[in-house]
């Protein structure tokens, strides 16, 4: 059983909250990330015309440790990017608590052709 | 040191206009990183991606608060903004730079033109819902429920479902293409075509682009065009624009912002051309 078009049910009402508080508080988090790596870049005299390294997930978390300014911008862009596809996917989880299978085939759909697009991307550059 | 605070400048203009006149900030954005410090349109667009998401996210969030977006409507249509922009990562590569360019101050001047004309227009008049909504909604609720009805609101019925398709995979095309969240084309194509109140198309849209630029970034990501060096200064100064527009948008004269913007978009669209043509 579906529920009717005009979500205006308690609990549709409180999921949409939720995930407007789960979008801000990310949008927070990421915007600190990235402060403090512009901070570390003043602190280490890099302007920001002086090209900056490619993301190596790899090395993050000791770059991180080594304070290295491009290692926080990386990760608060990462959050960033992932910010609205995780939004897609716990509207996804929560369409599925609801029994809406059209709209969870629709998140499903946008993570695939994300997913697809970054593949093409990657197999082309190489 | 100047250079960074002069990005950070440049980033809050365009956060504090995109905030104050309801769109991304990227038609102010990759101009100012293109034209203002001469980077490569491409990775400009990849910045501009990235700094669009940012505003888009902490936007939404509270338009999701205030439920004044149409999620499923805004799902739907992000399915196929995605798709857009896999299309439009994959053209951005292979078109010369000055095409580019050249469609860039298109879509400048489209923008101009389009602000211009929806400045004359009595912003009451676009938040009311259709006249025919009551009709509509009645429409909605008997019989069995199309898609267009099961993406319908509170007080207005969604039409015109395959034009918003089209729509949004245009827009799709032209963030990826150009780093802008495609606002300009998602809120006619809901509020004109679709029948959605400017409220919610606008609420809506700014969700979407979130989904759009991401699909957008990521793909500029995975050529290697996003410089963090060139996108934090920037990023900061967009987010500090944008929150501060969202703080003093009450106080501003919106008739007055709106003629200036439209002058430095005009501006802003002969310059591009101007460096298109060499």
């Amino acid at each position: 059983m579906t529920t009717d078009a005009r979500d205006t049910t308690p609990t549709v009402r409180d999921f949409e909250g939720r995930i407007g508080r789960l979008l801000i508080g990310l949008t927070y988090i990421a915007v600190a990330f990235v402060v403090v790596g512009v901070g570390l870049m003043v602190a280490s005299g890099i302007g920001p015309l002086d090209g900056g390294p490619s993301i190596d997930p790899g090395k993050l978390v000791a770059d991180l440790g080594s304070l290295e300014p491009a290692a926080f911008l990386w990760l608060g862009f990462a959050i960033v990017l992932v910010t609205p596809i995780t939004r897609v996917t716990v509207a996804g989880i929560a369409y599925a608590r609801q029994g809406q299978w059209s709209m969870v085939l629709v998140s499903v759909g946008i993570v695939v052709v994300i997913a697809l697009g970054v593949g093409i991307s990657l197999s082309t550059e190489r | 040191v100047v250079v960074g605070l002069l990005m950070v400048a440049g980033g809050v203009a365009a956060g504090l206009f995109g905030s104050l006149l309801g769109l991304g900030g990227g038609v102010l954005i990759v101009p100012l990183l293109t034209l203002g410090f001469g980077l490569p349109l491409h990775q400009a667009v990849g910045v501009s991606l990235v700094c669009v998401i940012m505003t888009s996210s902490a936007a939404s969030g509270v338009y999701l608060e205030r439920h004044l977006v149409n999620l499923r409507l805004g799902m739907t249509l992000e399915l196929f903004t995605a798709i857009g922009a896999l299309i439009g990562g994959s053209i951005a590569f292979l078109l010369e730079e000055r095409v580019l360019e050249a469609l860039f101050a298109a879509i400048l001047a489209y923008v101009a033109v389009t602000m211009l004309i929806g400045g004359r227009a009595s912003p009451a008049d676009a938040e009311t819902p259709p006249a025919d909504a009551a009709t509509s909604l009645a429409a909605a609720t008997s019989g069995e429920p199309g898609a267009g009805d099961r993406l319908s609101g509170e007080g207005y019925r969604v039409g015109h479902l395959g034009l918003g398709l089209v729509g949004s995979t245009g827009a799709g095309v032209a963030s990826a293409l150009f780093g802008i969240g495609g606002g300009i084309i998602k809120v006619p194509v809901m509020n004109l075509a679709m029948g959605v109140p400017l409220r919610v198309a606008t609420a809506t849209s700014n969700l979407m682009i979130g989904i759009t630029a991401s699909a957008s970034a990521l793909i500029y990501l995975a050529r290697g065009e996003i410089d963090p060096y060139l996108a934090g200064p920037t990023a900061i100064g967009v987010f500090l624009g944008a929150t501060l527009g969202s703080r003093i948008s009450h106080r501003v004269d919106a008739r007055i912002l709106r003629l200036l913007f439209v002058g430095i978009l005009a501006y802003t669209a002969v310059q591009m051309l101007i460096k298109a043509l060499g």
